[in-house]
């Protein structure tokens, strides 16, 4: 019987490592991927990071936005790991949904389109779950491992969908698809001469027309946006569901540990399940029961007085760290709902970008 | 001293790749700069409050100061808002331009206006390092100091002024995208400080970042700050010496013995191997970018807070310019 962050990926079928930028979310997912393939499970990483010395590591080369790539190893079952890239990602929705290869052409051309796939708020995010749905849909997988998008904050994840979403929204696209957008501002008898020249004067300050754009686009695409409030639905029901668990990737310094619990605060609001916490790059106190007296006599008697000094400074130094880093992380721990496992990953002595780096990381993830 | 230049200076870009450190330093030169004397606003770009954090205060709405620190103020910049406080300057009919402001189809303008939020969050900084004070006719602040986004996003913004003087070749828009980009790009005047971590992405990406500033935005990088560098102390044959001794036996051990002369080596070998990645990186990073450079030491303590922002912020002045470094433009005074 599996334990602790072991049960917890042996249990769901849907894994998503989550997290603020640089605490070692897609060393993480990459971990749990490798130790689902080594359980026999065809598992798949959707990861969007460009760590090209993780592919490297895992011996897949250079794989570009939007391939896949198998990586070979002695495993029960099989390990696959996916590149998103939004652009790309974007660009089959619209080749798949064209209607005709000048549509096509038109709208991979259209600047509000451009802005929209690379660079909107929310469209990476967004691409990510598309993905992680198409992935579920297709059963080739049974354990999907979503690394998510470095966003500043740990709950963009989360909420960008939603406002892409509420951007995209019917209502909304249905007045771009009315004949007096498509000719700008000027046509617009809908509102008063002041507001007219006014967004004249900014569309102006942007370069381009955006309202012209916007209804080209949306005119052109028609049908793909339909139901796109639905699909996003859909999406946050998968990340509901049973069968998905949340694993939390944290480092116990001050400012990740209070985004981090402001995330797990708004997780339970949205009802989403956080099943683990993983501390990453923490210090532990030295446990052992001998006077400090003692320990230091002991190791001047195994080593040269210089190098004894050096050896205590410095044990001394780390013991500072390992004190902050234990009373944040018990106090993270204390308010966790009692159901959520936590996991220790020690600071090693590399960064772990590689190969090495999951092997390290292993026996803490899945002890 | 390299960082006489640096101060000549009044508007100061802090960019780096996510979690290097950029809110640390930024504060750290904000509060050098204010303790000197110098009127000093921090600015955040779409914060999530963590400077407001670090100080000790609450989050203000965008476009609003805090007072954190003796002639130090805080503000969050956002596009949106910036945008809302523009056209309240320029448009005289305000009671039109609320119902526009709450009209669904101008949020929607804003937000699919490509752009749009980066030319005006960049507008707005400028337009705080060019006001002037109504009551004394000075400027408002001798130092504007930005704590910037990630560094993809930091471009995108910091290249939106060109992209707009570029498109317009007269009117309004040119007139004053052409003030902004004649500030961005005079050395005298502004500077893009640099923030990595001598690690392999970080430092990637700052040599990455280092070129398309000087290439593509035509910006003036000013100095680079190294942050969380483990400084030589333990050795590796420290730890050598002590794994040694520990196999070749002697006397039996009890088991509180073993962990702890354990811990000590570990302590040792987790030391010891920052210091060679940070002193590989460091030499990289030199040798890619040719400006001044601060070494922050990595710091030791349970801790991170004001005090170690402050403390960090003493460092950032006595360190002096490492030997090799472009001559700094200005002679100090010390």
């Amino acid at each position: 019987m599996s334990r602790g962050l072991a049960r917890v990926v042996d249990e769901h079928r849907v894994i998503v490592s989550a997290g603020s930028g640089g605490v070692g979310k897609t060393t993480t997912a990459a971990t749990i991927g490798l130790y689902g393939a080594q359980r026999g499970r065809r598992a798949v990483v959707l990861t969007i990071d460009p760590a090209r010395r993780l592919a490297d590591a895992l011996g897949i080369g250079e794989i570009r936005g939007g391939e896949e790539s198998r990586v070979e190893g002695d495993f029960a079952g099989s390990l696959t790991v996916m590149m998103l890239d939004q652009k790309s990602a974007w660009d089959a929705l619209v080749r798949r949904h064209a209607p005709s290869a000048e549509v096509r052409d038109r709208v991979l051309g259209n600047r509000f389109y451009q802005h929209l796939s690379e660079t909107f708020a929310g469209s990476q995010e967004y691409m990510a779950l598309e993905q992680l749905c198409e992935l579920h849909a297709g059963g080739r997988f049974d354990l999907i491992v979503v690394d998510t998008p470095p966003t500043r904050h740990a709950l963009d994840f989360l909420e960008a969908p939603r406002r892409l979403a509420d951007f995209l929204d019917r209502q909304v696209i249905k007045w771009f698809v009315k004949p007096y957008f498509a000719a700008g501002w000027s046509a617009m008898q809908v509102m008063n001469r002041t507001a007219r020249f006014l967004l004249q004067r900014l569309e102006d300050a942007t370069g381009i027309s955006v309202l012209v754009e916007v209804s080209d686009f949306f005119n052109s695409m028609s049908g793909l946006f339909d139901g796109f409030q639905e699909r996003v639905q859909r999406t946050y029901q998968l990340l509901q569901a049973k069968e998905t668990a949340f694993v939390l990737v944290a480092s116990p310094e001050e400012q990740v540990l209070s985004e981090a619990e402001y995330f797990c605060r708004k997780m339970g609001e949205l009802r989403m399940p956080l099943r683990a916490v993983v501390f990453n790059r923490a210090h532990f106190e030295c446990g052992a029961e001998l006077t400090r007296a003692d320990g230091e006599r002991l190791v001047r008697g195994l080593v040269e007085a210089a190098e004894a000094e050096r050896l205590l400074a410095n044990f001394e130094r780390y013991e500072v760290l390992a004190g902050g880093d234990a009373v944040r992380m018990e106090d993270f721990r204390s308010r966790l709902p009692r159901r959520v496992v936590t996991a220790e990953v020690p600071n090693f002595d590399s960064d772990l970008h590689d190969i090495d780096g999951l092997r390290r990381m292993h026996p803490f993830l899945f002890p | 001293m390299s960082l006489d230049s640096l101060f000549s200076r009044r508007l100061l870009f802090v960019v780096g790749k996510g979690g290097v450190g950029k809110t640390t330093v930024a504060s750290a030169l904000a509060l050098e700069v204010a303790r000197r004397g110098a009127r000093t606003l921090l600015v955040e770009v779409d914060g999530v409050g963590r400077a407001a954090q670090l100080f000790g205060v609450p989050l203000r709405p965008a476009g609003e100061l805090a007072p954190v620190a003796p002639s130090l103020f805080l503000m969050n910049v956002e596009g949106s808002a910036a945008l809302a406080e523009y056209l309240m300057m320029t448009v005289p009919v305000k009671r039109v331009l609320q119902g526009v402001l709450n009209s669904r189809i101008y949020q929607y303008f804003v937000a699919a206006a490509p752009g749009l939020k980066e030319l005006m969050t960049i507008g707005k900084i400028w337009f705080e390092a060019d006001r002037s004070d109504e009551a004394t006719g000075r400027r408002a602040w001798d130092f504007v100091i930005v704590d910037s986004p990630a560094t993809g996003h930091s471009l995108q913004y910091l290249s939106m002024p060109q992209a707009a003087f570029d498109t317009f070749t007269t009117g309004l828009v040119h007139r004053e995208a052409s003030r902004i980009v004649e500030l961005l790009q005079d050395p005298d005047r502004t500077g893009i400080v640099l923030v990595a971590t001598a690690e392999e992405m970080p430092v990637n990406e700052t040599l990455e970042m280092n070129r398309r500033l000087r290439r593509d935005l035509r910006l003036p990088p000013a100095l680079l700050v190294v942050n969380r560098v483990h400084q030589p102390s333990v050795r590796a044959s420290d730890a050598d010496a002590l794994a040694g001794a520990l196999t070749r036996g002697g006397a039996p051990r009890s088991e509180a013995e073993r962990v702890f002369l354990g811990d000590v080596l570990r302590a040792a070998r987790e030391e010891s191997g920052w210091i060679a990645i940070n002193s590989r990186y460091l030499e990289k990073l030199r040798a890619g970018v040719s400006l001044p450079t601060v070494v922050l030491p990595f710091l030791f303590s349970e801790e991170f807070g004001l005090a170690q922002i402050r403390q960090l912020s003493g460092l950032l002045v006595a360190t002096p310019a490492p030997g090799g470094n472009r001559k700094p433009r200005r002679k100090g005074a010390s």
